[in-house]
């Protein structure tokens, strides 16, 4: 930004100018069906509405049960362990591919093109392999002939659970990795010669060049893996549907079945907000983490 | 346009030579825990797949009497044919329609505003762009009640527009973040000799800014692209009429019907999945070259 | 510098046209609200399954050539998904013009909203065809006094199935008690074999093991106090035994492995009976039409076998007592055009029941629920079975309509909710009474 401020171009229409006029189309349908959807998750949640009838007003009924819910404050903790757990499996796998396909030997290449195959599937397609290849008594255990893979994966619900987490890594791993290979390959050779030169070896470059430059690529896949983890529904409803017995039953998945199934649109849009509200917060801390610096560039010092 | 690419080319020959040079003794030695984590990741990455592929080739029965990672003993693409006969051309129709729906216009209303936040000025602006960073913490399956409200109420219910519509909303913060980013890092001196020439500000969108993001538009196109494809909540809630299903509420409609025939089942899965799986075979490169940039930032 | 406005105008329009080509496409597709795009039309929602599936379509066709200006638009849904799709469609007032359901709560909720019609005029004028069906299956279909659907396809009660030849293999009978059955758990798990198939995912299979059990135990006012609201009505000492017998059975690994992600849409857990891999399962009456279609000849040989529920030792309940579907129902959307519920109230009339119709069902397994038809039912190959549920349905002292159907949604909601969690174990009997105490008269 060398030269000073300069007024917006062309004719001087007044501080905004014309260049307002092009948000317009964003501006419009995102306060149309995003922030005005929002509103109405918040007044719904003052209502009673079966999704058949009327709406009629409740006032303040439908948070004093959501607070007094145990499969609220269980879906909050599920929700917690799927974000930490995921979190903890992905972020150090895909750090470690993500350097690993960064390197230019042809063979990682080649590995590279197989690993971004999950993301091609849809979560639904996913979720039904998976549910085939777990399937206790027709799936790939029975057919290995090995009992400790033969496990009621989907059926007891401590497991379910796990298994709900290896899925979404197996989906989301890939891409990760490609975040992070992208921002290892952005990372200046100079870097790593002047490590060499004062005799660090390949670890200590890890930890001490590599996770500090990918330090904001680090904050942005962690805010998209760790909101992203807030929204889970597809994989988990095709796969458990929130069971069994409610071990899997994550906050998005108990706002669809208390408002679609139990017809209880008040308390599902309370489960609604409270889904926003822990989001937004989420993604205030990890801009505050990471410094509200998104505007400067990484590259200084090169 | 000098300063920009220069800066880019600066990276690369630096990182060619090296592996050539000194760094090839170097990584030699480090290859063996990294290549077999790697081989072990990849063999987590492809039993699933592969499992999948050959199983949608085996009969029912067949599957019931094999080991199942044994290749079909008489391949069969009978699972298909059932898929296929099932009406999935249609269903591949109403997912590229509203893919193309929602990616066009969010593109370039997002663009538009991108431009518009970077380049311009005042309060406005700047309560646009924290409008759009906030929005990135709402999640779509919190307002999805509203939204089936307010479809319901524009008489949009049970059509692919309820689809479309609300996609395009929450395209636009993700985009707008990524292509906003993109536009910044332009110097400032190239946007001064666009204005001394004599362009508007759509003039210099169009000419200048539109050719440098294209990385950026890209990485949105494919991300925004491969998550209004697979999505499937939305088409859950907003549609009903079976002629207007997207692939992803096809493929659990068929899993639920014909769940025992496993194979059958996943061949859908195959079927659904094969047009993205030849685009990433045709545009492989670009494909991961956008996706990356984009985000790296 | 050329003027680059013709490329802005054309690269927003490309922007708006996008969707509207959509949109276009889309109006295409959609038969428009609920109606079948023709006048009179009506639309249809059914359910996937054979052999029902096979005749309801039928059913229509023939309707359809014999009334070329009103054609009914038929869809067929998957159950589970089915009813949640009922329900979102009413609510966006896209509800088809015949509405399929069970009956009971639900039905009672559609009413209330004022989106089913009042058919109890129309009955009055039409007497023949009240006349025509079983008069029990009226009470799921009447609130507050007044009718709001008719009673269609079959009577289906739950039976207790086994594999003829998976008993013979073990040598040993079916069981009469509760006892019984626990010994043949620990016989079969001895040999292998999964001694219960069950469909746990969906949850309302498991229900029905809550249904039996209660009446066994308890007798029918055990859940006619529930269904009455009578506070602490779960709390009865007869429910909780009942609870603590079925976490009993599950323990002794009597339901097949994997039961809970099982489920019943995909018919699933009949191939687990058919196949030899469970000996025993709890099940409507209208899976033996399943049984038939896709056994590969098992009902044929004659291996499918029933009996009556056990008896728990000390138990209240009259063995002859039964539970199930005493009919399905279809209803017409309050909100559907005159033409179309005209065409609906003509298919109820002539379209329903006639005696191809009748027939089909017999010769699939099933036994519609129309007055008279004993002698058709003897004349049938499967006459043993049809005999029984036909004996079953009429003579039980006390049928008691599924659970989930006969209460609200939001009762039966936290009613399988909680079924599934006391089938994993997860919560003991006295919590899950706690939990549907509290729901008891919403």
């Amino acid at each position: 930004m060398s030269a000073g401020p300069t007024a917006a171009a062309g004719p001087g229409k007044g501080r905004t100018g014309p260049l307002a006029w092009l948000a317009i189309p964003a501006l419009v349908f995102f306060l149309a069906f995003a922030v005005l959807p929002l509103l109405g998750v918040l007044l719904l949640s003052f209502t009673t509405w079966d999704g058949i009838g009327a709406i009629s007003l409740a006032g303040l009924a439908n948070w004093f049960g959501i607070f007094t819910d145990p499969l609220m404050y269980n879906a909050l903790w599920l929700t917690l362990i799927i974000m930490v757990v995921s979190w903890l499996v992905q972020t150090p796998i895909s750090l470690l591919l993500g350097t690993f396909t960064a390197g230019h030997q042809k063979y990682r290449a080649l590995l590279a093109v197989l690993y971004f195959l999950p993301l091609l599937l849809s979560s639904a397609a996913i979720a039904i392999a998976y549910k085939a290849l777990l399937d206790p008594n027709f799936g790939l255990a029975e057919g290995l002939g090995l009992p400790v893979l033969a496990q009621d994966w989907l059926g007891r619900p401590e497991l379910a659970l796990f298994v709900v987490i290896f899925v979404i890594a197996w989906q989301f791993v890939p891409f990760h990795t490609l975040i992070y290979q992208g921002g290892v390959r952005q990372i200046p050779k100079s870097l790593y010669e002047a490590a060499e030169i004062d005799g660090a070896g390949r670890v200590k470059q890890f930890f001490f060049i590599t996770l500090p430059q990918l330090k904001y690529t680090i904050i942005t896949s962690s805010t998209l893996m760790v909101v992203g983890s807030l929204t889970y529904f597809d994989l988990v409803f095709v796969l458990t549907g929130g069971g069994p017995g409610n071990s899997t039953r994550i906050l998005a998945l108990d706002m669809y079945l208390k408002g679609f199934k139990a017809n209880l649109m008040g308390p599902a849009s309370a489960v609604a907000v409270i889904l926003v509200a822990i989001g937004l917060a989420l993604a205030l801390l990890l801009q505050r983490i990471g410094g509200k610096d998104n505007s400067g560039s990484q590259l200084e010092g090169s | 346009m000098a300063t920009v690419i220069t800066k880019r080319a600066a990276a690369a020959p630096a990182s060619d030579v090296r592996v050539r040079g000194r760094a090839g003794v170097r990584l030699r030695r480090l290859n063996l825990p990294a290549g077999a984590a790697g081989w072990l990741w990849l063999a987590v990455i492809i039993i699933p797949i592969y499992y999948v592929a050959i199983t949608s080739l085996k009969t029912q029965a067949g599957y019931f009497g094999q080991n199942p990672l044994a290749l079909p003993k008489a391949p069969t693409l009978d699972n298909y044919r059932m898929v296929l006969a099932s009406d999935f051309a249609r269903y591949f129709l109403n997912s590229a329609l509203i893919t193309a729906g929602t990616l066009v216009p969010s593109l370039a209303f997002s663009f538009m505003a991108s431009f518009a936040i970077v380049r311009g000025r005042g309060r406005f602006l700047k309560a646009v762009n924290g409008l759009f960073l906030m929005g990135l913490a709402i999640p779509l399956q919190a307002v999805i009640i509203p939204i089936y409200l307010m479809i319901i109420k524009m008489h949009l219910y049970d059509s692919l527009l309820a689809i479309i519509l609300p996609s395009i909303a929450f395209a636009i913060p993700l985009s707008v973040l990524i292509m906003a980013n993109f536009i910044r890092d332009v110097p400032n001196e190239l946007f001064e000799s666009m204005r001394l020439d004599g362009c508007s500000e759509w003039q210099t969108l169009w000419r200048l800014a539109l050719p440098l993001t294209k990385p950026a538009i890209v990485t949105v196109a494919i991300y925004n692209g491969l998550g209004v494809w697979n999505g499937f909540l939305l088409p859950l809630i907003l549609t009903q009429s079976p002629e207007l299903r997207v692939l992803p509420l096809a493929l659990w409609t068929f899993q639920g019907e014909y769940s025992v025939n496993i194979p059958a089942v996943l061949a859908s899965v195959v079927l659904t999945t094969l047009p993205i799986l030849v685009l990433y075979v045709v545009g492989r490169r670009q494909l991961l070259s956008g996706l990356t940039a984009g985000f790296s930032k | 510098m050329e003027p680059i406005s013709p490329s802005r105008r054309s690269f927003l329009s490309l922007a708006v046209a996008a969707p509207l080509a959509a949109w276009g496409l889309s109006a295409c597709g959609t038969a428009g609200p609920g109606g079948a795009g023709t006048t009179g039309g009506a639309s249809m929602w059914s359910l996937t399954g054979q052999p029902n599936e096979g005749i309801r379509k039928d059913t229509v066709d023939v309707f359809n050539k014999a009334n070329a200006d009103k054609q009914i638009k038929l869809t067929f849904f998957q159950n589970d998904a089915y009813k949640t799709k009922i329900k979102t469609a009413i609510g966006a007032g896209q509800a088809p013009t015949i509405i399929y359901g069970w009956g009971g709560g639900t039905l009672k909720s559609y009413a209330q909203a004022g989106q089913v019609e009042d058919l109890t005029a129309w009955f009055a004028a039409n007497p023949d065809v009240k006349a025509k069906l079983f008069p029990s299956a009226f009470g799921a279909a009447t609130v507050d006094g007044k009718i709001y659907a008719i009673p269609t396809q079959t009577v289906a009660p739950i039976i207790f199935y086994y594999n003829k030849e998976l008993f013979a293999k073990a040598k040993v009978q079916p069981p009469k008690t509760w006892s019984d059955l626990m010994s043949l758990v620990a016989t079969f798990n001895a040999m292998g074999i999964a001694p219960l198939s069950l469909g746990g995912q969906s949850r309302w299979t498991s229900m029905m093991w809550l249904e039996f059990m209660f009446d066994r135990v308890g007798g029918p006012t055990v859940f006619n106090d529930i269904f009455a609201g009578k506070p602490n009505a779960w709390s009865n000492p007869a429910a909780l035994e009942a609870l603590t017998k079925i976490q009993e059975l599950v323990s002794a690994n009597g339901f097949i492995k994997g039961f809970s992600s099982i489920t019943a849409d995909s018919n699933a857990d009949q191939a687990l009976l058919y196949t030899g891999k469970a000996a025993m399962m709890l099940h409507g009456a209208w899976t033996y039409g399943g049984m038939k279609n896709d056994g590969g000849g098992f009902v044929q040989a004659g291996k499918l076998g029933w009996v009556d529920f056990p008896t728990v030792e000390g138990g209240k309940g009259d063995p002859k007592n039964t539970v199930g579907n005493p009919a399905n129902y279809q209803s017409i959307s309050a909100k559907a055009t005159d033409a179309e519920k005209e065409t609906a109230k003509k298919f109820f009339k002539e379209g329903l029941f006639t005696p191809a119709e009748i027939d089909a069902y017999i010769q699939n397994g099933g036994v519609p629920i129309v007055s008279g038809i004993e002698s058709k039912l003897a004349a049938t190959a499967d006459k043993d079975f049809l005999t029984y549920v036909y004996t079953q349905s009429k003579d039980a002292p006390n049928f008691q309509q599924s659970w989930d159907q006969a209460l609200s949604p939001t009762a039966a909601e936290a009613l399988l909710n909680s079924i599934d969690q006391l089938f994993v174990k997860s919560i003991t009997p006295e919590q899950f009474a706690a939990t549907m105490n509290a729901t008891l008269g919403k």
